[in-house]
């Protein structure tokens, strides 16, 4: 009873963590995809008198990742049938270049504004236009809950680092008369920590493999139960098999920071 | 025989107190020397042996163990000197969750040493101080003569310069204690080891030549 009542004391807190950190990753997949769903549907439209490239572009923005030029000629020509006394060559003459721009990332109103000023003033364009959707409210929503989520996130992490350490403090008393054995023949700080460490790892193992079941069952079992449309398009976002090596690590990071912190604490003082 | 402990002018308390355990104390220890120190109940001995393998520093004058000034030694060099002794303990100070033949190889381990040599060093260790039959057992399973046995066969595991014993036969029968002073005979006279044994009395048979210090009035003072 006391053995599980031990590593439970360890397991839960090392859990909060794991467990705040991965919705931390899924929210982190889930913003950068719906960043790009906005970013697709967003397009900026320059009217260039000269010809351009997309390394011009990048002078005058670095966030321009891409550009599509418009074929004026084809839709002239097109115009121009059965129009007495038009000649399409003319008006392609006169017209200017169209370019369609896209951007590397979802930019907000004032991003946007700005870099349409930044395009305005340079002398090769003569006109900027955007089209899309402004969905500059629900995407500083989104923010808010992301921000929301990290401050939840880095506050249950803190305390619950707090937890192992207090944890591994009782682990390190209960091991105190071997452990000061081992320093009377000699052993290095290391050596003498490596039963804190070894219990530790162990829980950590435990905490990682418990945390990526769950998030495995979300996305392979309970979303298709759901019948949530888009989360069951978006699955894939709620696992991914890196996270078990992103959690093992940390959970590993985690153990050694505490077994530092708590040995550190606990040196012998030559009386 | 080159001097492998000198105390000169020795003074020990202990932090939090102003007073002196041990005052003004010289002495030297030759290598392969087989040395008693006794004295009345609160003298001062045990704190006199903790200074000799470094967990009390000396308060003032100076202390070199094993060429090792104790005084200014740093963490790493005094692990280091730590790891040519062997230590006794009156309460054993065995590690109970390990097996007996673990805890007979804790100095092999912190040395590094691999797990076959560990294995061959426990069985020879063991066979020595005559508790083969009980090397996978836990020593709370053994009697407190056997485990004082484990703890000296742990202090001979890597054939210690200077082997250092806080009344290792304070808890023992007088069967026990003839056996535990017959060990630490054989390591002094074949392992050529010094050996500082402090103890309330200097067993009535003793085969080997032995030096005695006797600690009073916070003094130390050799009795010839």
């Amino acid at each position: 009873m006391k053995y599980i009542k031990d590593h439970v004391m360890f397991l839960f807190p090392m859990l909060a963590i794991l467990i705040g950190i991965e919705s931390f990753l899924v929210f982190g997949r889930m913003s950068k995809d719906y960043e790009k769903t906005l970013r697709s549907e967003y397009t900026m439209l320059v009217l260039a008198k000269l010809p351009m490239k997309l390394s011009e572009f990048k002078k005058i923005d670095q966030h321009i990742s891409s550009i599509e030029s418009i074929d004026k000629e084809s839709m002239v020509k097109e115009m121009a049938q059965g129009m007495r006394g038009v000649s399409a060559d003319e008006i392609i003459k006169d017209l200017p270049y169209f370019y369609t721009l896209h951007f590397d990332k979802y930019l907000d109103n004032k991003t946007i504004e700005q870099s349409k000023k930044k395009l305005a003033a340079s002398s090769s364009i003569t006109r900027v236009e955007n089209f899309g959707k402004s969905h500059n409210s629900s995407y500083n929503l989104f923010l808010f809950i992301k921000v929301i989520l990290w401050t939840f996130v880095g506050f249950m992490t803190f305390t619950s680092l707090f937890l192992v350490i207090k944890q591994m403090e009782v682990w390190q008393l209960a091991h105190r008369e071997q452990m000061q054995v081992m320093e009377i023949f000699g052993a290095s700080t290391m050596l003498r920590s490596g039963v804190l460490f070894k219990r530790a790892i162990i829980d950590a193992i435990a905490a990682t493999v418990i945390t990526s079941m769950m998030f495995m069952f979300l996305r392979y079992v309970w979303v298709k139960k759901s019948g949530i449309a888009t989360l069951i398009s978006k699955s894939n976002l709620l696992f991914e098999y890196k996270d078990v090596l992103i959690l093992g690590l940390i959970s590993i990071i985690i153990v050694a920071v505490a077994v530092a912190v708590v040995v550190a604490g606990n040196k012998e003082s030559r009386l | 025989m080159a001097n492998i402990i000198t105390a000169s002018h020795l003074t020990l308390g202990y932090s939090g107190s102003e007073a002196d355990i041990i005052k003004n104390a010289n002495f030297r220890i030759k290598k392969g020397d087989f040395v008693f120190i006794t004295g009345p109940s609160g003298s001062g001995k045990s704190t006199l042996l903790r200074s000799l393998y470094g967990q009390l520093k000396p308060r003032s004058g100076n202390l070199v163990v094993g060429g090792h000034d104790m005084t200014n030694i740093s963490r790493r060099k005094l692990q280091t000197l730590r790891r040519h002794f062997g230590i006794i303990f009156q309460d054993y100070k065995l590690i109970n969750e390990w097996s007996v033949a673990k805890n007979v190889v804790l100095p092999l381990i912190i040395a590094g040493y691999g797990l076959d040599l560990q294995e061959v060093q426990a069985k020879k260790l063991l066979k020595h101080v005559k508790l083969s039959e009980h090397a996978d057992s836990l020593p709370l399973e053994l009697s407190g003569g056997e485990q004082q046995r484990i703890g000296i066969a742990r202090a001979l595991a890597k054939n210690p310069t200077i082997i250092l014993a806080d009344e290792p036969t304070g808890n023992l029968d007088e069967y026990s204690s003839n056996v535990i002073w017959d060990l630490m005979e054989n390591a002094n006279d074949q392992l050529d080891a010094t050996v500082v044994v402090v103890t309330h009395r200097i067993p009535n048979i003793f085969n080997i030549p032995y030096r005695h210090f006797i600690i009073e009035n916070k003094g130390v003072y050799e009795v010839h």
